[in-house]
């Protein structure tokens, strides 16, 4: 959505008469082309002295637009999508794989909400465990609260036991997939998702070991320090780094699993935060939450494309 | 829109937007006096713009070559790093054992408790355990302690640290038998002198010494610990506005966090409680809210049972939750000297 100036160089018959009778009608860039009647500017087109540079003009933008959009697709081509490329990947953990049918989908944004010390880091860090076997994870942390001892001990759990030098080497080849990065603000958040996205465009062209979870632990924290003042731009960035995990997690087949925390609501009971604008955004919302002093946790879906809202299970890590 | 994503301020963006230039490609063949000219702004301010610009879309060519991101590790490494971190011991050893050898490095520890039941004992404690050498098992480094309340007493700190250097002379008399070399060089003046104190009187004064222990962190590279004592006291009274506290208190623990992972030194805050009204019934909780207690890595909680002082592990991501009795000597914390102590695992 450049302006039309810059578009000069690569578009010749953008020149300075297009360009001034574009301003004069108040359009200085493709996207203020859009928002204009193109046919009322045809017309004035017609009435100018070079029309047949006004209208070449014209069309090379509508055709620079025309580049831009996303490609069509059919309801056939997204199932085939779907069955080749969304699997599901298990977490792990039989009571959450029970609830959600197999475990969480790739192709689409999980959350994780709960109060505090509800299991929601452990859930994480075992999904990260199992799917590092055979796939890369990411793991971006805003609380310092990613443990590798975790790591291995659940995949210690999962092996047959075996000599110490095997093991050593399978925990080598399954923790080297995982990698984990600290972010402290959301600016840092967006620059490694940008990063993230070239890394997956390249990815895509070859084979080998993919990259194929995201966990954010937590969005919450990232977006809390900038969300409720007077301007809207705490808002404007939580649904933008919405909608870039979820375009991240459809375009490259991710699973993405993010974690948010909770507030007091009304009458004492708690309520997911980030408030509403939020809460279309994941496709799936579990709750967590842990009986005092025990092993046990209580997860119960909030919202889910295919699985009823409200079904509860326990299960313990 | 792409413009969303750089860290300038309001204004800038505004007049960005409004001239037409919406995304990062659209800042790239355009020099800083057009775009001062363009947006109406000075020549440094628009300098400043694309330097930003350009930063985030350098981050975009560089290619992946070992790492996925810029500065990710993998767990393999985070693993074998993890193993040579040391702790902080608390001079208990049943505490120690719960928290797995002491408060660890690189995390933010929250410590919360009714009044009277040891936190400054216990933060004080920890500022001067840091200071253990090396060769003890300690991490030889200094300590930062931030005073909000003003409960910090200099006569005790020296008292804590006198009894330290006693234990340590002990230690080297059982274990390493050589007397020649069994002087202690440390004095109780050399551990007062490595604790930084700083007195806050306001929460917009504790706010600017977050922002100020960047520089001074840079400058001290030994400190090995932070000590807040206690971080909820000038956020509960006289704060009308509750969304800028719970903003205010989310940056403040990002920035701790990001203190803690950048020099690898341990934070500890100590926080006071509140009666929380659910289900019709009253419970004491830590205060400053949910928002608060969702952010830090670990939570002590302390309390009393019976006439004894125990600490209860709420939060960890890797340790598992217990309790362990401990009390409050003429010479700091030590372990309780009850007969019936045992730890007790949920």
């Amino acid at each position: 959505m450049a302006r039309l100036a810059n578009l000069e160089t690569e578009y010749p018959v953008l020149d300075s008469t297009v360009r001034n009778f574009c301003a004069s009608h108040g359009i200085f860039s493709v996207e203020d082309f859009l928002i204009h009647d193109l046919y009322m500017l045809a017309a004035f087109a017609e009435q100018n002295d070079s029309s047949e540079r006004l209208k070449e003009g014209i069309a090379q933008v509508l055709s620079i637009i025309d580049d831009m959009h996303q490609p069509w697709l059919n309801g056939m081509e997204l199932l085939e999508d779907a069955k080749r490329n969304k699997h599901v990947f298990p977490t792990g953990i039989q009571g959450i794989d029970l609830l959600l049918g197999d475990g969480i989908h790739v192709g689409q944004l999980t959350e994780l909400v709960g109060p505090s010390s509800s299991g929601k880091t452990q859930v994480c860090l075992r999904t990260a465990s199992n799917v590092a076997r055979n796939h890369m994870v990411l793991y971006l942390d805003t609380g310092n609260s990613f443990s590798p001892q975790r790591i291995a001990y659940f995949l210690g759990k999962t092996i047959s036991p075996s000599s110490a030098q095997a093991k050593n080497q399978f925990l080598q080849k399954v923790m080297s997939n995982i990698s984990c990065h600290s972010v402290f603000d959301i600016f840092a958040m967006f620059d490694v998702l940008h990063q993230l996205e070239s890394y997956l465009r390249c990815q895509d062209g070859r084979g080998g070991c993919q990259m194929r979870l995201l966990i954010v632990d937590s969005i919450s924290s990232l977006i809390s320090p900038v969300l409720g003042s007077s301007s809207t731009l705490g808002r404007a960035l939580m649904t933008s780094a919405g909608y870039l995990l979820k375009k991240l997690a459809h375009q490259h087949n991710l699973a993405v699993l993010i974690i948010n925390h909770t507030v007091g609501g009304e009458g004492g009971s708690s309520k997911p935060a980030l408030g509403d604008s939020w809460k279309c955004i994941p496709h799936s919302r579990l709750f967590l939450s842990c009986d005092r002093g025990s092993n046990t946790y209580n997860v119960s879906i909030l919202r889910h494309p295919s699985m009823a809202s409200g079904k509860a299970a326990r299960f313990v890590i | 829109m792409e413009i969303w994503r750089l860290p300038i301020s309001a204004s800038q963006r505004g007049k960005l937007i409004s001239s037409g230039y919406t995304s990062l490609s659209s800042l790239s063949s355009i020099s800083s006096s057009d775009l001062a000219r363009e947006l109406k702004v000075s020549e440094s301010e628009a300098m400043n713009i694309l330097k930003v610009a350009s930063h985030s879309r350098g981050s975009e060519t560089s290619n992946a070559s070992c790492s996925i991101v810029e500065g990710a590790q993998s767990a393999w490494d985070m693993l074998h790093d993890e193993e040579s971190l040391m702790h902080i011991t608390t001079s208990s050893a049943d505490l120690d054992n719960i928290l797995g050898g002491g408060i660890h490095c690189k995390e933010v520890t929250e410590i919360g408790g009714v009044p009277g039941i040891g936190k400054t004992q216990l933060g004080i404690q920890i500022a001067v355990n840091v200071q253990i050498p090396n060769d003890f098992g300690g991490l030889g480094g200094k300590a930062i302690y931030i005073d909000t309340e003003g409960s910090f007493m200099v006569e005790r700190a020296f008292q804590i640290a006198e009894a330290c250097i006693e234990d340590m002379s002990e230690y080297n008399r059982f274990l390493r038998k050589d007397f020649q070399e069994c002087k202690i060089k440390m004095l109780p003046q050399d551990i007062l002198e490595n604790i930084f104190y700083f007195r806050i009187c306001s929460y917009t004064e504790q706010i600017a010494l977050i922002n100020y222990l960047d520089k001074f962190l840079s400058e001290h590279k030994d400190v090995k610990v932070i000590v807040v004592d206690s971080v909820t006291f000038h956020f509960r009274q006289d704060f009308d506005d509750m969304a800028l506290r719970t903003r205010v208190l989310s940056g403040m623990a990002l920035k701790l966090m990001n203190l803690a992972k950048r020099f690898s030194l341990a934070v500890v805050l100590l926080n006071q409680v509140t009666t929380k009204h659910t289900e019709a019934s009253f419970q004491l909780a830590l205060a400053l809210g949910d928002s608060w207690s969702h952010t830090c890595t670990n939570r002590i909680v302390l309390y009393w049972n019976g006439n004894e002082r125990y600490a209860y592990i709420d939060k960890s991501p890797s340790l598992r939750s217990a309790s362990a009795a401990y009390s409050v000597t003429a010479r700091g914390i030590r372990n309780s000297s009850s007969s019936c102590k045992r730890i007790k695992m949920m």
